[in-house]
């Protein structure tokens, strides 16, 4: 168990960045229109300018030490990483599994990985519900008009 | 027609069998699933959105209409028996319903928080039939200006009230903003902040967002808390009726709590956890038993559980009328109307008249259908409780991706799930308000249409943006939304 850290000040950190993003992103854009006076990149600067703006008050709260008070970090029990890893594995591998294995073997093995995170130590029941789960869906919101994919690909099926 | 009998032509849709059916589906669903911790309306209501697809917009608005008053009513009976609420507007129910459980009137307190949020849920209701119309022909006055002082608002009171801190909360509300304006722009078709990733080009999908943010982030939150957990189920002991002395000191906290509730739904950042507050304490403050505060006042249970679900007829008052959710609920219909090509807003009134209608007939044969499966059927329902955690997120997720992979049939879109996923457990890790976020993205598409549409017609001076009223009288509560709280704060010191 690791606790949450008091003062995470890379959060302040990741907001001006992905302001920092924003705001590169609007320099391509053309800032003037003929009557709007305004083009498509004024809201996207606006928005990196309010995140860097943010990021920084951010960090001035943590210096001062009233951003994230006892209170909210007391209640918070901390982080169990082993769970944590696993369901993130969990929603990590659909990305890389549903094309070329398909829904139900995809929902098997995503089943069987959160269930264990929680506290379940029947792998082989987990995966055998998993795929009845993924089948019984695969069949019925495809019927339903949801566009699914095969049941198998890698297998042409 | 007037409001009666276009109400009548909705109920002749409500009453149809097979939309009958569907608000049946949606009352059970909506209430078992506000019966599991932590599983509320705005959840289900995104797993339901990629489901839905093949469904009619009325038949699936009936449906989520039942699941979200539906949701209102089994959250309490989770506060009740184990304590934890169900959803977040049965925060206060909690306080005191668990502990008339503990006294054994757990059938008292469930009883006083189904049949106030029926009686609650109906006037609520029947306050909607009335207020929706009448604002929606006041919206027909709004100009470009008007409406984009209007979404400066939303955000503004959305970003302070939602959360702990005003900062978190904009912080929230810009990471939603950036995220709503990735893709074409509508106006020039520019691709923006798309990075030459082809898979942005039509922006980030809102079902995705939704979906990730509120059940990836959720299961990630609860595997990482898991073995800290601890929930006991107290049975239902008890008369199953309240006795005359607790109907007495139900009644008036029904109607107050209904006042309180329907009002506060309908502002921008009210949602259903500030005026179950709200209602609590003013029960606390009027009611003859104070010292039963904190050890089961039954006042405690009625008031909140009457807000919580006014607080949800609320919500569709801007939502249907100005296309404005309010909360993280109201957003996700909003996306559901988005979906089927509809925006809500003055128009929908004339151009949609079966739906409308349908759908607030349907909040009124809902709320009678609640009423008859959670006084009876508490007992089955509270089965629901047992199902094992691991078994239950575990299908959670595997919904998630079916929606996701559903909608889009893209793998860049279940990777951006792992990847919100995250974004979301940080941000309920570190206190970050969820609903800034979505109202953000789904709202910065109609702020930047109106901004832009006002500034064309005057010619690029933004002056324009102040010369009505209306657009001043929103920047002013805006200003206050953000000022009182600050006020209010260096008063107490």
């Amino acid at each position: 168990m690791t606790s949450v850290p008091r003062q995470p000040w890379w959060l302040g950190l990741a907001v001006i960045l992905a302001g920092a993003v924003c705001l590169y992103a609007s320099s391509s854009l053309t800032l003037s229109a003929q009557y709007a006076a305004i083009g498509p990149g004024l809201f996207v600067a606006l928005v990196g300018a309010g995140l860097i703006a943010l990021g920084i008050l951010l960090l001035v709260q943590m210096s001062r030490g009233t951003a994230f008070d006892e209170q909210e970090r007391a209640a918070d029990p901390g982080m169990d990483k082993g769970p944590f890893l696993t369901v993130l594995l969990a929603a990590v591998l659909p990305s890389l599994l549903m094309e070329p294995l398909g829904l139900p073997l995809t929902a098997a093995v995503c089943f069987m990985l959160v269930a264990r995170a929680l506290g379940s130590r029947r792998a082989l029941l987990d995966l055998i519900s998993g795929l009845a789960l993924g089948s019984a869906c695969w069949f019925l919101f495809g019927r339903l008009g949801l566009q699914l994919g095969s049941f198998l690909p890698i297998a042409g099926v | 027609m007037d409001t009666l009998s276009m109400l009548l032509h909705g109920f002749g849709v409500a009453l149809q069998p097979m939309n009958l059916m569907w608000a049946l589906i949606g009352s059970v669903l909506g209430t078992a699933i506000g019966i599991l911790p932590g599983i509320g309306p705005a959840l289900t209501i995104a797993l339901l959105l990629p489901v839905t697809v093949s469904v009619g917009p009325v038949s699936a608005f009936i449906m989520f209409a039942g699941v979200l008053y539906g949701a209102m009513y089994g959250g309490s009976t989770t506060a009740i028996l184990i304590n934890t609420p169900g959803e977040a507007g049965s925060m206060m129910t909690a306080l005191e319903g668990n502990k008339m459980a503990r006294r054994g009137r757990g059938a008292a307190a469930l009883a006083t928080a189904a049949i106030g949020s029926f009686i609650a849920g109906t006037i609520a209701t029947l306050a909607l039939t009335f207020a929706a119309p009448a604002v929606a022909e006041l919206a027909f006055i709004f100009t470009p200006a008007d409406y984009f002082a209007l979404t400066v608002m939303a955000f503004t009171s959305v970003a302070v009230v939602m959360g702990t801190s005003r900062v978190r909360g904009f912080i929230s509300l810009f990471l939603g903003l950036a995220l709503g304006v990735i893709g074409i722009d509508a106006m020039t078709g520019q691709p923006r902040m798309t990075f030459g990733m082809p898979d942005l080009l039509d922006g980030v999908e809102l079902t995705v967002v939704l979906v990730s943010v509120f059940a990836v982030g959720e299961i990630l939150y609860v595997a990482s808390r898991f073995r800290h957990q601890n929930e006991e189920i107290i049975p239902i002991r008890g008369k199953a009726f309240m006795t005359r002395d607790e109907w007495k000191r139900s009644w008036k906290p029904w109607l107050r709590g209904t006042a309180i509730g329907f009002p506060m739904g309908a502002i921008p950042g009210g949602g259903s956890e500030l005026p179950t507050m709200l209602s609590y304490s003013l029960e606390k403050n009027l009611s003859k038993n104070k010292q039963e505060f904190g050890h089961g006042a039954i006042e405690g249970v009625a008031g909140p559980e009457a807000a919580n679900n006014a607080a949800a007829a609320g919500i569709l008052v801007p939502l249907l009328t100005l296309g404005l959710p309010t909360s993280a609920t109201a957003a996700i219909l909003l996306v559901a109307f988005q979906n089927y090509g509809l925006q809500p807003g003055p128009f929908l009134f004339t151009s949609n008249p079966e739906l409308i209608w349908g759908l607030i007939a349907s909040l009124y044969v809902g709320n009678c259908m609640l009423l008859v499966l959670n006084l009876p059927l508490v007992g089955l329902w509270v089965r629901l409780l047992y199902i094992p955690k691991p078994q239950l997120y575990a299908g959670i997720l595997v919904f998630a991706m079916i929606g996701i992979w559903g909608v889009s049939g893209s793998a860049f879109e279940l990777g951006m799930m792992a990847g919100l996923g995250v974004l979301s457990y940080v941000m309920r890790v570190y206190g970050f308000p969820i609903a800034p976020l979505l109202i953000g993205m789904i709202l910065v598409p109609m702020a930047e249409n109106q901004l832009r549409t006002a500034l064309a017609a005057g010619q690029g001076n933004f002056m324009v943006l102040l010369h009505s009223p209306i657009a001043v009288s929103f920047y002013i509560a805006a200003a206050l939304f953000l000022a009182v709280p600050w006020i209010l704060k260096r008063v107490q010191r």
